[in-house]
């Protein structure tokens, strides 16, 4: 037996609306884990989790659903459009679930905001990586999410299109007043948010560095 | 989800062309299924129809007395058509009041209308070929059998006598459909009118008489018929159809529907499979969709019925458009097999329409279903980590799928047997092949390690994905195994169809020579006919005695009163043979020696003796012609009694009827053209009595060459879909063996090495596979002979080296051709699209 393995550990914190938090830390320090657990992607073996005032960690995997597609959208590192679908159709995706009748107007609109009008009968496959994510934000922000996660948005770019997919993150984020917690390893893009919570080995710098002091 | 949003997700994954390859092997499998039970119910149809002409009808009530007229109001209120026969034995003889001719005949009596199914053929010279009649003879007017001519030397316009009346001869009477496998009616045939019955004064109290009502119409409505005077027919009255009438053809079609009812069978199996390797690799390549669909707020019961509802829209599309292809495919079948099909096929009932259509809905609900079923439990983290392992499919899927085949069995062949043994074997080959699969594995392996690299490369691959490779040769094994199974008991049936009426199968028989003409008789068929063989010695006696207790008594004292049996004193042909006949095998005792025994012996048919209460070494007293001849019981023999040979139940050894007053007999082949001759016996020897039975031959021959057609091309169809299923599950396996070859390419591995690779893989998958069907085959077809078809059973040593070459090369060939565009793409592009 190998034992039960703890990835975090006495995670303690808050994020106000509208507010924008990084999560760094190092590869294996649990910022994925936590960024899971925080969506209601996962379930934390003890303890709370609340979101736009529910108690997710409360309800069944259907509720967690539903308060997800109510509040939440996401943005990957990989991106995670789906292959089969058209840019236009992976944006009307989470609307067309919440039985949106103006899915395709709506998804029009948000794919011409990250420019990429010209390209909405697309298959992800035919996009280049920095268009892929921008179809990934538009998909995010196109169900007028209340939390935004974004998991290494980054991640998967070069430097210059990684910058250009960050400023659109940010801008419309800015202008839909959508609270954002982002997991990166990337200092710049970490500094861009108002407030960081470091991960080390599961636990949080300032919980570590408090222990240390007293 | 709404039921537009779902539909505008099936069509999407269909664009995307996730949805193909379920779609095809829904559409084969409900398209095979279809196919083969609409040319089977058409099929059966008109064979049922055509062996009706040996009754003459689609059932008979027979009785020796007779039929109450109130059968026949019963019969003609359900709309049927009928029509009466009286068949009884009278001596004919010329009108000329001089003539000392005369001659024992089988008289039929009919009514206008008969035959109700069949034709009767005349001619107006005795031997001809003759033409079709739609009439009877008309009143006053009898039509005699060729061999009557010479026999009375009357010719077609003078007259006869049956009984008290007189007759004109109207017409040589060259067949009947109902003449009767048997030999029970040796006297040649005088067919007359019911009308004319009475005036002959022949039918007497206790005369042997067979009165018939022939019916013909609609199934149920027989059937109805049957119930309503159920009560009534039991015990003097024999309600027949052709199964009873006439057991080689019952056997014959029995077995060949219960083929194809297999062919059908594992069919729908092998669709079964292939939508199982579609819907798993649909359900695998959506793993992604569906944890990104949770992430956007999809919930699991919403995953759940949006995939479920997919499956509807694919299913309702390929049920539909699998019947459209069944009907065209069997209209396609038709059209080719048109010269070897009854002229035309009557129109098939709604049941193949509905057997198509649950078939396809079964195969969804429990093979494509339980893939399906899984994804609701995907988690939405594997979109931030892909390495989350994905639940395994669940056991239940394999309930799933068993329960659903195992109903499906039942409810497609009606055949509890044929569905024990097939399941019996697919479940066999499951416990013994993984085990077998899994050794040949961990075999190859090591010897791998010793071959070049692109060998190497292969069965390292192999070895890797040991879980997914057992399942693909079980997959690819039960696939062959079906395809051998298939071929071997077809093989069997014809070769045993075939054999049981072989060409030069003797077609007439000649009876009643006398001893001093036996030599010159048998001279002349040897001149004339295709005749090698000898003359029987035919004596007429009945058993006297057993033991020396008298037979009645014996008799009694084993059966007890009133049992019903052979009768041990009625009269039987007796014989003599140094040689054991062909088609007898001794079963107790031995068979003398050339020169024959010291005192008389006698053989004795097997089961005759049996009902007899008859062994080896008793002592049997005969009576012949009032002359006593006592012998022990030598041996006791197995007689083929459908081969067309003089058989008989009794056999002296030579030399014991030696003076006893003996005809002579024998059997021979003449083919049609040749059949002139039959008139110059008759008339040189006038006291000989031939039987032809060449009609009847052909017949039978008929219907089984189109039992044997039907067999064969159920065999195609089943081939079809067992292709199918290789190619469902090598693309079901695509994906992760391309991954890594491309893997390897962007290594810097050459396309050739790989392609190499990837047939090596195939090619040892296959014969692998091959070793696995031939050890399941080989169990089912054993079983199913022995069982269900009741052929002789045995091992098929070619089978062992066939079945993995075969296996090689088609697994090898259809696994390039599927993969072998990806390997020429490049590399990158085959590591994004999978």
């Amino acid at each position: 037996m190998e034992g039960e393995l703890t990835i975090l550990d006495g995670i303690s914190l808050d994020i106000a609306a509208g507010a924008q938090v990084a999560v760094v830390g190092e590869s294996g320090s649990g910022k994925t884990t936590l960024l899971g657990i925080l969506a209601g992607l996962d379930l934390p073996t003890s303890g709370d989790v609340w979101l736009d005032s529910t108690r997710i960690t409360a309800l069944g995997e259907e509720e967690r659903a539903r308060a997800r597609a109510r509040s939440v959208g996401f943005v990957f590192q990989t991106f995670q459009l789906i292959d089969s679908l058209t840019a236009l159709e992976n944006v009307m995706l989470p609307l067309e679930l919440r039985g949106d009748k103006r899915a395709k107007e709506d998804a029009r609109e948000f794919l011409s905001r990250v420019g990429l009008s010209a390209r909405t009968t697309h298959y992800p496959r035919q996009l280049s990586g920095g268009e892929q994510q921008r179809v990934a934000i538009a998909r995010a922000f196109a169900s007028r999410p209340k939390i935004l996660f974004a998991d290494e948005p980054t991640g998967n770019l070069d430097t210059r299109t990684g910058a250009k997919v960050a400023d659109l993150l940010f801008e419309l984020n800015r202008e839909a007043g959508t609270t954002l917690a982002l997991v990166t390893h990337d200092a710049l893009l970490a500094e861009r948010c108002g407030a960081t919570i470091t991960l080390e080995a599961g636990r949080m710098r300032s919980d570590i560095e408090q222990e240390l002091a007293s | 989800m709404t039921p537009a949003l779902v539909l505008r997700f099936a069509l999407r994954d269909w664009r995307a062309g996730e949805l193909r390859l379920l779609l095809v092997a829904l559409l084969l499998a409900v398209g095979t299924v279809s196919a083969i039970s609409l040319f089977v119910d058409r099929l059966q149809r008109a064979l049922e129809a055509e062996s009706a002409n040996f009754l003459g009808a689609d059932r008979v009530i027979s009785s020796s007395r007779e039929i109450p007229e109130r059968f026949r109001e019963l019969a003609r209120q359900r709309d049927l058509t009928l029509a009466d026969l009286i068949t009884f034995p009278s001596m004919v003889s010329p009108a000329a009041e001089d003539s000392p001719r005369n001659q024992l005949a089988s008289v039929k009596a009919v009514t206008p209308g008969y035959p109700l199914r069949g034709t009767l053929r005349i001619a107006e010279a005795p031997f001809g070929d003759g033409r079709i009649t739609a009439s009877v003879p008309a009143r006053g007017e009898v039509w005699l059998e060729s061999r009557l001519f010479p026999a009375l030397g009357v010719r077609i316009g003078e007259r006869v006598s049956v009984g008290y009346a007189e007759f004109t001869v109207g017409a040589v009477l060259i067949a009947e459909p109902d003449r009767g496998g048997s030999f029970a009616e040796f006297a040649p045939r005088l067919l007359m009118r019911t009308e004319d019955v009475p005036a002959t004064r022949v039918i007497q109290p206790g005369s042997r008489i067979d009165y018939r009502l022939l019916l013909a119409g609609d199934d149920d409505r027989l059937a109805d018929l049957q119930e309503a005077i159920k009560e009534e027919l039991a015990p003097n009255y024999r309600w027949r159809s052709i199964r009873d009438a006439n057991a080689s053809i019952g056997r014959a079609l029995e077995r060949g529907e219960s083929f194809l009812l297999l062919g059908g069978l594992l069919a729908v199996l092998l669709a079964g499979v292939a939508v199982a390797l579609g819907a798993n690799r649909y359900a695998r390549r959506h793993f992604d969709h569906v944890a990104v669909l949770k992430t956007l707020g999809a919930t699991p019961a919403e995953v759940q019925w949006g995939y479920v509802g997919v499956l509807l829209v694919i299913g309702v599309a390929g049920a539909l458009l699998g019947l459209l292809l069944g009907i065209v495919v069997h209209l396609g079948i038709i059209a080719v097999l048109g010269s070897f099909l009854p002229v035309t096929l009557p129109l098939p009932g709604p049941r193949p329409i509905f057997v198509g259509l649950v078939t396809g809905f079964i195969c969804l609900l429990a093979f494509a279903l339980p893939p399906l079923l899984g994804l609701r439990k995907i988690s939405p983290m594997r979109v931030i980590r892909r390495d989350l392992a994905t639940s395994a499919v669940p056991v239940v899927t394999y309930g799933f799928a068993s329960a659903g085949s195992l109903g499906l069995l039942v409810w497609y062949s009606g055949s509890f047997f044929l569905t024990l043994w097939a399941l019996l074997g697919a479940v066999v080959a499951g416990g013994v092949f993984a085990t077998l699969a899994l050794l040949l594995l961990r075999g190859g392996r090591v010897l791998g390690m010793q071959a070049g690299s692109t060998w190497r490369l292969a069965l390292a691959g192999l070895q890797r994905r040991y879980r997914e490779n057992v399942a693909q040769i079980m997959i690819f094994g039960l696939a062959i195994m079906l395809l051998l199974i298939m071929l071997l008991v077809r093989t069997a049936l014809i070769d045993e169809w075939r054999a049981q009426i072989p060409e030069h199968t003797p077609n007439h028989f000649v009876m009643n020579v006398a001893p001093e003409e036996a030599d010159a008789v048998q001279a002349l068929l040897t001149e004339q006919a295709d005749y090698d063989g000898e003359l029987f010695a035919m004596i007429r006696g009945r058993i006297a005695a057993v033991n020396d207790v008298p037979a009645a008594q014996w008799h009694k004292r084993r059966r007890g009163p009133g049992r019903p049996g052979p009768g041990i004193r009625s009269e039987r042909n007796l014989t003599f043979a140094e040689e054991l006949p062909d088609n007898n095998v001794v079963v107790g005792g031995e068979w003398w020696p050339p020169e024959g025994t010291e005192e008389p012996s006698v053989s004795l048919e097997d089961e005759y003796a049996a009902a007899l209460g008859l062994a080896v070494g008793d002592t049997v007293s005969f009576d012949i012609g009032g002359l006593p001849l006592t012998a022990t019981v030598a041996n006791t023999r197995r007689v083929e009694w459908d081969s067309l040979q003089p058989n008989f139940f009794i056999i002296f050894s030579p030399g014991a009827l030696d003076g006893y007053p003996a005809t002579y007999m024998t059997s021979f082949f003449l083919p049609s053209a040749r059949k002139p001759f039959l008139n110059e016996l008759l008339s040189r020897y006038p006291t000989v009595t031939v039987i032809e039975l060449d009609a009847i031959i052909l017949q039978v021959r008929s219907i089984i060459d189109r039992v044997t057609s039907a067999v064969e091309l159920v065999l195609y169809l089943v081939l079809v879909a067992g292709v199918l299923v290789l190619i469902a599950s090598i693309q079901s396996s695509r994906d992760q063996r391309l991954k890594e070859h491309a893997l390897l390419r962007a290594l810097g591995g050459t396309r050739r090495r790989i392609a190499g690779a990837l047939v090596s893989e195939f090619a040892v998958l296959g014969v692998f596979a091959g070793i696995v069907a031939v050890v399941g085959a080989e169990i089912t077809v054993y079983a199913l002979n022995r069982q269900v078809f009741e052929l002789s059973a045995g091992l098929h040593p070619w089978l062992w080296a066939a079945g993995p070459a075969l296996g090689m090369v088609v697994i090898a060939a259809v696994g390039y051709l599927a993969t072998r565009k990806l390997v020429s793409s490049p590399p990158i592009a085959v590591l994004r699209e999978v």
